[in-house]
């Protein structure tokens, strides 16, 4: 009879708070946008599902080690890939093996706008401070503008661990509400005649400059933001090797099988790491407000410099300034964002290439404003 | 912007001095590493053609010459290789091949027997 009682204080219906339905509800809405509308379907069923686990009720601190913050428990082990800051670097690997900088080289002015559509990190770190948050803490909320997962966890576990869930959350919702968040935005800053500019065709670029890039950019960046190194060091190690074409293998399991990985792992334990009793704080709360405004004053500052550099540009060279829209990072979303835009204006102006350029530039901006933030604040 | 600090405890006094410059010192440090880049990668494509330049000025193509540091646009040479690809692959619309029609012969089965078609129940009504 004893072991009965033991067996029912332990089951979910006796632990359940209104904390956990809400979260297991929220868990639930993630995987029904990522299968219904395919908004991010490989970050948010992980993702998803992971709040699932995170929050189904059990008696905690019972000695079972089942939650993600008990150590021992398995869900902690693989948390500590995110605690420790190996899987964003990881990704990033990924990543590289995927991109192709060639938009970029071939037009490198478009590298500013993905400077400029930084505005939100620090705009955001600034809004941050004045709601209480303490600095590293600030950075880490911050840093959601740079509209790059990846990049916002690895910030978060160096500066504010205790964040990383809510931070991590807010990223990728507002990642996979893009097509809601920026078009708006996009349309208000600028005229429909701007948005039907046409910009010249890419310029084709050469095996020896795709080759270079990875290695004068880490050198460059890496100078200049030692912080930023564990990420564009995978970044430009991925990329390095697919154009060298000499280890087609290692690039073809960096961008398949080793992504896939990290990303299942990456994801449940974040989802996981929602879990109720941590996860529903006034705290979070802020954080989601502040990370909606950090994508929406990136956006609007890559779009209004756009608008800037056309000023100096003559009218051939001029910028759709669209594309500004792509500079936070969100490879590829935003560039698709932008193509969608462009094309409602003009149905025969494809911008997509044009946007891929500020997109990774973006990538390579976030994560050295990363690590600046790192650099000042450890 | 008054209802808005009404909802959130913002405390506009808790920014300061270092808080702004950390933001205006990281926003421009990121702009200046993206120029930097920028910079590099407007000189490395004409660097690289310089050889061909000189080459084009020496027999006198002066035209070309200014041309050789733009290079070809991306949508050209990507055609241009694709009708190589298609040359090398030998792909085209007529098949070099002789296709023939081979009539195959089924064996009898129960299972597949006409006689035992739910089609042939029309039959039986007429």
């Amino acid at each position: 009879m004893e072991g009965f009682v033991r067996f029912f204080e332990h089951s979910g219906f006796v632990n359940t708070t209104p904390g956990h339905l809400l979260m297991i509800l929220v868990g639930l809405i993630f995987i029904y946008l990522a299968i219904r509308y395919e908004y991010k379907p490989l970050l948010l069923v992980p993702i998803g599902f992971g709040i699932l686990i995170g929050n189904t009720p059990f008696a905690e601190h019972a000695g079972m080690h089942l939650g993600i913050y008990e150590e021992g428990s398995v869900m902690n082990y693989l948390y500590m890939g995110v605690l420790k800051g190996i899987f964003p670097p990881l990704i990033f690997l990924g990543i590289g093996a995927m991109t192709d900088f060639s938009p970029l080289i071939s037009n490198p002015k478009l590298m500013l706008l993905g400077a400029a559509a930084q505005l939100g990190i620090f705009l955001t770190y600034i809004g941050a401070i004045s709601l209480g948050f303490n600095n590293p803490e600030a950075a880490s909320i911050g840093i959601i503008g740079g509209a790059d997962g990846p990049t916002a966890i690895f910030l978060s576990s160096k500066l504010a661990p205790h964040l990383i869930g809510s931070v991590a959350i807010a990223a990728y919702s507002y990642m996979a509400l893009l097509p809601l968040i920026q078009p708006p935005i996009m349309r208000l800053l600028t005229t429909k005649k701007e948005r039907r500019i046409k910009m010249k065709p890419p310029r084709s670029v050469s095996k020896l400059e795709k080759i270079l890039f990875p290695v004068v950019a880490l050198l460059l960046t890496g100078f200049i933001a030692p912080g930023s190194l564990p990420l564009l060091g995978m970044l430009f190690l991925g990329n390095l090797l697919k154009e060298s074409t000499v280890t087609k293998r290692l690039a073809d399991t960096a961008k398949n099988a080793m992504i896939d990985i990290v990303t299942i792992i990456l994801g449940v334990t974040i989802g996981a790491s929602t879990q109720a009793t941590t996860f529903l704080t006034q705290e979070s709360v802020f954080i989601y407000i502040l990370g909606a405004t950090a994508f929406m004053i990136s956006t609007a500052g890559g779009v209004l410099f756009a608008k800037i550099m056309n000023l100096f540009l003559s009218t051939e060279n001029r910028i759709n300034p669209l594309i500004g829209a792509a500079g936070v990072s969100a490879v590829p979303d935003s560039a698709i964002v932008v193509q969608i835009e462009g094309l409602k204006a003009d149905p025969d102006n494809h911008l997509i290439m044009h946007a891929m350029a500020p997109n990774v530039a973006g990538v390579i901006g976030s994560a050295v404003a990363a690590g600046i933030m790192m650099s000042f604040l450890l | 912007m008054t209802a808005f600090v009404q909802i959130l405890p913002v405390d506009l006094s808790a920014i300061c001095r270092e808080h702004i410059g950390l933001a205006v010192i990281g926003y421009s440090v990121v702009f200046f590493s993206l120029f930097l880049l920028f910079l590099v990668f407007t000189i490395i494509p004409k660097f690289l053609t310089r050889n061909l330049r000189k080459k084009f000025q020496k027999a006198g193509g002066e035209e070309k010459a200014a041309f050789a540091g733009n290079m070809i646009q991306g949508e050209v040479s990507a055609a241009i290789a694709t009708a190589i690809s298609l040359y090398l692959e030998e792909l085209h619309d007529e098949e070099t091949a002789i296709l023939t029609i081979k009539k195959v012969g089924k064996s009898y089965s129960p299972w597949n027997s006409k006689i035992y078609n739910v089609i042939n129940f029309n039959r039986f009504q007429r």
